[in-house]
Parts: structure tokens; C-alpha cells; sequence
């Protein structure tokens, strides 16, 4: 890979992380929110580099062509000197100014964003994952939910996220949410067995690699298209005996709506 | 005995280090010397010819960029609509979630590590890190904890720490530490155990002793000539701008190009790897344990999210759950990958089983004492 090509690449490299963050809300299906600026940062620091290396390689050609040719600048040398100097150094140095080949790869994320352009994951990977729910990731001690449903009104309807739904059902044992009125938003995804639907979210702690599922069967309901977002007005049904010990939490809709796609389909 | 690791190529200390702003970098840099024997191929070197075969050369590379966007524009106009397949848009996303994860974390690392090999002296690392390698390594694995990154950006800047004379065992203890103890991965590990400062302690001790230990063996048994160390064959009159500049070209190309690599690999594993299968060994003692460590090294989490992931194993022992946080940012495809770039593959292939081995021991031997 010579130098141009190098300049080049981090040039497009850095414009597909420009593109998906400040031209698009792209990125948010990826990486969570607070990567934003840091991506921003790190798009202009290789567009600039790249543009400098381009640049330095231009102006340096002319330099060669007038003085003949210049051997420390071994622009666009060729392999005949990257593989001598490989031979002779028993790989300890190598010629810098070439890259090797699998910096080509690098061209791979700017071809996910331009032409894939991967959306958030969806029910493909709720599926997937289908034998893994366990109790939710964070277990606070009762009375510390972060929720709002204990400072809200008894007869108000409180919106929160299906995270936050899933976790109370499991350890509150105080069972705080019978009989309110919640409001849940997430994706549709079909049951494979069993009576009704899943309304599911990912929950995100830096990336898409590490997402978790979080899910609650929804009842009440003929089960909506695949995918389709929807906020539904329900309320959680009280298993009986021990909550801790209960493998689905289930939820009887009262009311819901389709939503387009939220901003950040991640929680 | 004498520390076989150090290169004979290590710079003199008697040599005084530059002394104005506008001089280079002082010729004593590893690369320099490694590179020397290039000069007295000499005159004959570049044929005349050369120059214009390079311009057309970059003529070809610049035709080949163009057409690489037009096919990019027209995949965006009719293919886009046309990749429908889950499986397929799945794997993409997690592979562009790794690569844009990483890439600020890289952006960082390389360039700081550009930054230590530019305006950095050898004589400031010969000062604050001790001579002798095995005195080197715990100061060099304590002071990982002040990296606040992942392990993206260790690996370049353990090179530079090559290039600028500190002893590679010391360099390799503070690559093993950076990510896996710095404040940032700790915070992260507080937040998801909350209520069980056990794991945060145990977490920390047993990376940084797996660190220390790596550093200590490298010492003992480490050999000069299994790392391609890291070169950059700068000219004598080039300024310490165009250094930090190449110096960042040359890791982002050389780290970069295989961290695609590594996110490849691991979007792959995580599609496909089906994690019910996790559950039904998540009951046995030392085999669980065993399973976490592989699945860190196959799912390739940056090492500021995999408390989080290794939280939600919850099947699976604390024991299980520290070999997934002791583990992952100290062996995994990715780094695997990004350190075969930077090191070579004759590095890695001792390199990695040996973190490995050392990490599942003191998971055991930490596990078994704190949680």
C-alpha cells in the first residue's frame, strides 16, 4: 500500500465516521451516545492526517523530481526496495512508507457505512439469544430503583424503560408495581412458543457487541409486524410465589401505539 | 544475569540527549540503528527511472480511489435496499460497532504514542523507569493504571515505550496492565457489580499480578528477537512534526488494518456462537471458569464494557466472571490481531498463551482468596 493510498484511506475512513455522526444519527445505532464527540474528534484527526500525508506525498514528488530522486524519502519506491529491505533486516525494520497489506481492511468500515449502513439490532438478535434471560444485570437493593415509580402519583401512568420494568419485576419485593399503570417502549418480536408477543430493548453498555437483551411477553394484544416499534400502556401481572423465581414477566396491555423508530433504539 | 531481552541496539545513556527545540531526534532511536546499514547501500540505489514509475504509480492508486467511491455511491443507490438478510445486517452491525468503538480509542493511543516518540526523549524514560528489567516491571505495571483507555490503545503505545529504551518485559507488563486497571475500567466494574467491591478488588489484583508475573517470565525466559520491534527509519534532518506525523500514519495503518481484522472475527463469533449452550457448563466448577476465558478472547469486548457483559453471565461463578474481566483485555482476537501487527506473529505465539496461562492462574488463586 503506498502512500497515497494510505492518505486516502484514512481520508475515507475518517469521512464515514463524520458521515454517521454529524451528517446522520447513524452512529447511535452502533455505539452509544456519549462516543458522539469522540468520533467526531478522531473522523477529523484522520481526514487531517490523511490530507497531510497526501500533501507531504505531492510536494515531495516534485522535491524528487527536481533532485533526482531522494532515497530516505522513498515515496513511491516500489516493492523492489520494501522487499530487500525485508530480506536483508530479517524483519526487524521494515520500510515505513509502504503499509502492509492488510491495511486495506481498513476500506471495510467505510464500505459498512456507505453501502451496508447496519441498522440497530432487532429481533434477530432477541431470538438468538433466547435461552439467556437471566436476572437483570444490575441488582439494586430494594427501595434504590431508578425508575420514578415511587415518587410518581399512584394514579399516574409512568413511562420507563423495558430495563427498568424487567428489573423491578424481578427483585422489587415489595412488588411496587402491581396494579399501576406503565408505559413501555421497544420492539416487536414473536414468541416462539407460548401465548403472545415479546415488547424487547437492548440495553448497551459501550457497543453493539456487548448488548442485552431485555424483554418482557406482552398479553392482550394480537402480536404486531416484526420489528415495528410500539408504546403500549399496561400493566404488569403479578406472578404468584416467589418473584426472583420467575422466568418471564409478563405485561397486559391496556393501550399501545406504533412509534417510528426512537433516535437511540438502544437503552 | 544480564537481561537478554534488551536489544543490543539499546541506546547509549552516556549519550547526551538533544538539547535545542529544532534539533531532531537524537540518532541514538532503536530504529535508527537498526536501519543504519541502509546508508552504505548508497549512490546507486535509486535509479533514475524511479521517480516517474512512482508518479505513475500514484496515478493508478488515485484512479483506483476514484473508482472504489463511484462503486461505493452506486452500492449505496441499489444495493443497499436489496441486504435484507438478519444474520448478514447483524453481523454488520456488530462489526461496525467493534471497528467505531476502537477507532477513538486508537485514534488516542497512536497518537500519543506518536507524541512519545517525537517530543519525548529516551533520556526521560531512562529517569523515571528503573535500568534493571525486573525492578521495571511493577513500576511499569502500577503506572498502567494511569492510561485511562482500552487495550486499543496500549498496544501502540508499548512500542513506542520499546523504541524509547524502556526494557520490552516492562513495556509488555504495562500493554497486559493499562486496560485492564486503569480508573476508567474500574469505575466500570464498581457500576456494574454494584454492592460488590469484592469483584472491583479482585478484578484489579489479579490483572495487575497476571501483568507482573507476564513481565517477570519475559525477563527470565524472554528472547531479544522474537519482537519485531517497531521502526521508524526517519531521516536525520526530519523535523519532530513530520515524525509525530509518520509515526501516526504508521501505527494507525499497521494496528488499524488488524483490528478490522480482529472485529471481523469477533462479529463472526458473536452472530454465531449461540450463547444457550454457555448455560448448560455454567454449573461446572473449573470448566466454567475455562468457558468465560475463551468466550472473552472469542467476543473481543473492550475492556471498559465487559463488566457489563460479565455481570449479565449470571449463571456462571464470580470466579467465572473474573477470568471474563482478567482475561479479555489481556488476550483477544482483536488484540491478538493489532499486537501481530505491531510485534510480529513470532511475538504473539508466545506471547498470548502465556497471558493466557498466567491469567487463568491468578483468576484461580484470586478467586479462590477474595471472592
Amino acid at each position: 500500500m503506498n502512500r497515497i493510498a494510505q492518505g486516502l484511506t484514512l481520508v475515507l475512513l475518517g469521512a464515514a465516521a463524520l458521515t454517521s455522526t454529524v451528517a446522520t444519527d447513524l452512529y447511535l445505532n452502533w455505539v452509544k451516545q456519549s462516543f458522539g464527540p469522540f468520533l467526531i474528534a478522531a473522523g477529523v484527526v484522520m481526514v487531517v492526517l490523511g490530507v497531510l500525508v497526501i500533501v507531504a506525498e505531492l510536494r515531495g514528488e516534485k522535491e524528487a523530481a527536481a533532485t533526482g530522486g531522494e532515497a530516505g524519502r522513498a515515496g513511491g519506491v516500489g516493492e523492489e526496495a520494501s522487499g530487500a529491505h525485508h530480506g536483508h533486516a530479517d524483519g526487524h525494520g521494515h520500510d515505513h512508507s509502504r503499509a502492509p497489506g492488510v491495511a486495506w481492511l481498513l476500506l471495510l468500515p467505510v464500505l459498512a457505512v456507505f453501502v451496508v449502513a447496519p441498522p440497530a439490532l432487532g429481533s434477530y438478535t432477541v431470538e438468538s439469544t433466547a435461552g439467556s434471560t437471566g436476572p437483570p444485570p444490575e441488582q439494586p437493593r430494594s427501595g434504590r430503583f431508578d425508575d420514578g415509580l415511587d415518587e410518581a402519583a399512584p394514579d399516574e401512568v409512568v413511562a420507563m424503560d423495558v430495563r427498568q420494568f424487567v428489573m423491578r419485576a424481578w427483585v422489587d419485593e415489595e412488588r411496587g408495581m402491581a396494579g399501576r399503570e406503565i408505559e413501555l417502549t421497544g420492539f416487536a418480536v414473536p414468541a416462539s412458543e407460548g401465548e403472545g408477543w415479546y415488547l424487547a430493548r437492548l440495553q448497551m453498555a459501550c457497543c453493539a457487541a456487548d448488548a442485552i437483551v431485555n424483554k418482557v411477553r406482552v398479553l392482550g394484544e394480537p402480536a404486531p409486524e416484526t420489528d415495528t416499534w410500539w408504546t403500549a400502556r399496561g400493566t404488569w401481572v403479578e406472578p404468584e410465589g416467589e418473584i426472583s423465581e420467575v422466568s418471564e414477566h409478563e405485561f397486559e396491555i391496556l393501550e399501545m401505539e406504533e412509534v417510528t423508530d426512537p433516535p437511540d433504539p438502544y437503552e | 544475569m544480564p537481561d537478554r531481552t534488551t536489544p543490543d541496539a539499546a541506546p547509549d545513556p552516556a549519550e547526551p540527549a538533544s538539547g535545542t527545540a529544532t534539533e531532531p531526534v537524537p540518532a541514538s532511536s532503536l530504529g535508527d540503528t537498526l536501519v543504519g546499514g541502509w546508508d552504505d547501500r548508497g549512490e546507486e540505489l535509486p535509479p533514475e527511472d524511479w521517480g516517474r514509475d512512482g508518479r505513475q504509480r500514484r496515478t493508478g492508486t488515485v484512479w483506483l480511489f476514484a473508482l472504489f467511491i463511484t462503486a461505493m455511491a452506486a452500492g449505496h443507490a441499489w444495493l443497499s435496499d436489496q441486504l435484507t438478510s438478519q444474520a448478514f445486517l447483524a453481523w454488520a452491525t456488530i462489526f461496525t460497532a467493534i471497528s467505531f468503538q476502537a477507532m477513538p480509542f486508537l485514534v488516542f493511543g497512536v497518537a500519543l504514542s506518536a507524541a512519545l516518540t517525537a517530543f519525548v526523549p529516551t533520556s526521560v524514560y531512562q529517569r523515571l523507569i528503573p535500568a534493571r528489567p525486573n525492578r521495571a516491571v511493577p513500576v511499569a505495571g502500577v503506572s498502567g493504571a494511569l492510561l485511562p483507555g482500552c487495550e486499543c490503545a496500549s498496544v501502540p503505545i508499548a512500542g513506542s515505550l520499546m523504541k524509547g529504551g524502556v526494557a520490552p518485559a516492562a513495556a509488555l507488563t504495562f500493554l497486559l496492565a493499562a486496560p485492564a486497571i486503569n480508573p476508567i475500567v474500574m469505575i466500570a466494574t464498581a457500576v456494574a457489580f454494584a454492592g460488590q467491591p469484592e469483584m472491583v478488588l479482585a478484578r484489579f489484583v489479579a490483572s495487575l499480578l497476571t501483568a507482573v508475573v507476564v513481565g517477570w517470565v519475559w525477563v527470565r525466559f524472554g528472547r531479544a528477537d522474537w519482537l519485531r520491534l517497531p521502526s521508524h527509519n526517519h531521516a536525520f534532518g526530519d523535523s519532530r512534526w513530520k515524525v509525530f506525523r509518520e509515526s501516526m500514519l504508521h501505527d494507525t495503518m499497521h494496528a488499524g488494518g488488524y483490528l478490522v481484522v480482529g472485529g471481523l472475527a469477533a462479529a463472526t463469533l458473536n452472530v454465531m456462537v449461540p450463547r444457550e449452550w454457555l448455560l448448560t457448563v455454567a454449573g461446572a466448577p473449573v470448566v466454567s471458569v475455562l468457558v468465560l476465558a475463551v468466550l472473552a478472547i472469542l467476543l473481543s469486548i473492550c475492556s471498559e464494557a465487559d463488566a457489563f457483559v460479565a455481570v449479565s453471565l449470571t449463571d456462571f461463578s464470580p470466579t467465572a466472571k473474573l477470568a471474563f474481566m482478567v482475561i479479555g483485555p489481556m488476550v483477544d482476537l482483536k488484540l491478538i490481531a493489532m499486537q501481530a501487527g505491531v510485534f510480529g506473529w513470532r511475538f504473539v505465539a508466545r506471547f498470548a498463551p502465556l497471558c493466557l496461562l498466567v491469567g487463568l492462574l491468578s483468576t484461580f488463586l484470586i478467586g479462590g482468596l477474595v471472592l
